[in-house]
């Protein structure tokens, strides 16, 4: 298998290598251009709980519009809390200032029994739009996200699908 | 070089076998490969991976809001680098299998198959004479075994016959003499001296009704 590497000349091996970097690479720019285009951090986010139900299930593909910056009530927003990188996607239930004022948010999951006041930050009651807000949910797809929550789950898969990527890229020549 | 082996029936392989044995054959007979195309190639694809690279480094250092105008920059240049890159694998290095000069001819091999036909497509561009791009052919089976080895001889044979440049390059393979034999055969040597010998009268033709020194049948004094 490794024998039609060792024959080729170097450029050729160099070629080869790139082919699999941009296959890398494109992917990479081709979600960072949809960040740029969304205006958001992380433009596709999966549903990790089912606090959302029955609107979105655990294992749903959402994906995210951030330049909309007068969210309205019963938008529903994705967004992280302070100094934590989990992201959590609730309702909006109320809102406050907006305008010439920094608009501020206070969100609720559909399946909670209480809003999120106990899920923000220590000492923080509301959501600034414009700092802790990701985006709001313009469409999802079901189901999808699941994959990501396997490789989440399961960290080896990720190493594994990117040892065959590359293995199957590098020693294919068309 | 060690003998590999491959399916006769994978026309993938047998393609890049003889792509493979074509350039080993071009160097080893003294052409210096130009490798021009493939380094803008290499160039403008390595380029576009760092630039990827750093914006994810900056992306994961430094977070997104930091980064955003930077990222948008970085990706519409990737964008960019990929496009060139796109056209110029699909346009200008299509097929190209060999470019490389030798005592000042340059020649230009670019190589090509068609699905389901075990056919190897040449096309090949030299400067001297300057001519317009030839096109030669030959099935795979002419260098391949049934077990799918591949023999260079033959493969070298055709190619020097078939190419000027290349059969300038390697007498014994391209075979001139037999070439030229076979376009206009000369007669053995033995033969072409008793020829000599009846025109000047010294030898008798046999079954020649003729005025011969020696024969004794003419009756007419």
């Amino acid at each position: 298998m490794f024998g039609s590497l060792a024959n080729m000349q170097p450029r050729q091996l160099a070629a080869q290598i790139l082919q699999f970097a941009l296959v890398l690479s494109t992917a990479f720019m081709l979600w960072k251009g949809l960040s740029v285009v969304t205006d958001s951090g992380s433009p596709i986010v999966v549903v990790l709980s089912g606090s959302m139900e029955p609107a979105f299930q655990r294992g749903d593909l959402l994906f995210l519009w951030n330049r909309r910056q007068e969210t309205q009530v019963g938008e529903v927003v994705v967004y992280n809390v302070r100094d934590k990188d989990i992201p959590i996607v609730h309702r909006v239930i109320r809102r406050f200032g907006g305008g010439s004022k920094p608009l501020q948010l206070l969100t609720k999951g559909d399946n909670n029994a209480a809003d999120d006041t106990e899920l923000y930050a220590r000492g923080q009651t509301f959501l600034d739009r414009k700092k802790d807000v990701v985006g709001s949910v313009a469409g999802y797809v079901p189901y999808v996200g699941y994959v990501t929550i396997l490789l989440s789950e399961y960290p080896w898969l990720k190493t594994a699908m990117l040892v065959f990527m590359a293995l199957t890229v590098v020693l294919q020549r068309e | 070089m060690a003998e590999s082996k491959i399916s006769p029936y994978n026309l993938a392989d047998l393609k890049n076998t003889t792509d493979d044995a074509l350039g080993n054959y071009m160097r080893s007979l003294g052409f210096q490969q130009n490798n021009k195309t493939t380094d803008i190639k290499l160039a403008v694809g390595y380029v576009g991976c760092i630039i990827a690279a750093a914006a994810f480094v900056a992306d994961y250092k430094l977070g997104w809001e930091a980064t955003k105008t930077w990222t948008a920059v970085a990706v519409f240049a990737y964008m960019m680098l990929n496009g060139f890159y796109s056209y110029w694998v699909y346009f200008v290095e299509k097929g190209l299998v060999f470019e490389g000069s030798k005592s000042g001819n340059s020649v230009s091999i670019s190589s090509k198959t068609n699905k389901h036909e075990p056919t190897y497509y040449l096309t090949i561009t030299t400067n001297a004479p300057p001519t317009d791009p030839r096109k030669i052919q030959a099935p795979f089976p002419t260098w391949f075994t049934a077990d799918g080895f591949f023999v260079a001889q033959p493969f070298q044979q055709w190619l020097a016959s078939s190419v000027g440049v290349i059969g300038d390059a390697d007498a014994k393979n391209a075979m001139r003499d037999q070439r030229d034999e076979l376009a206009s055969p000369k007669m053995p040597a033995a033969e072409a001296s008793m020829l000599e010998d009846i025109g000047n009268g010294i030898a008798e033709s046999t079954g020649f009704e003729g005025k011969g020194k020696s024969g004794k049948r003419s009756k007419r004094k």
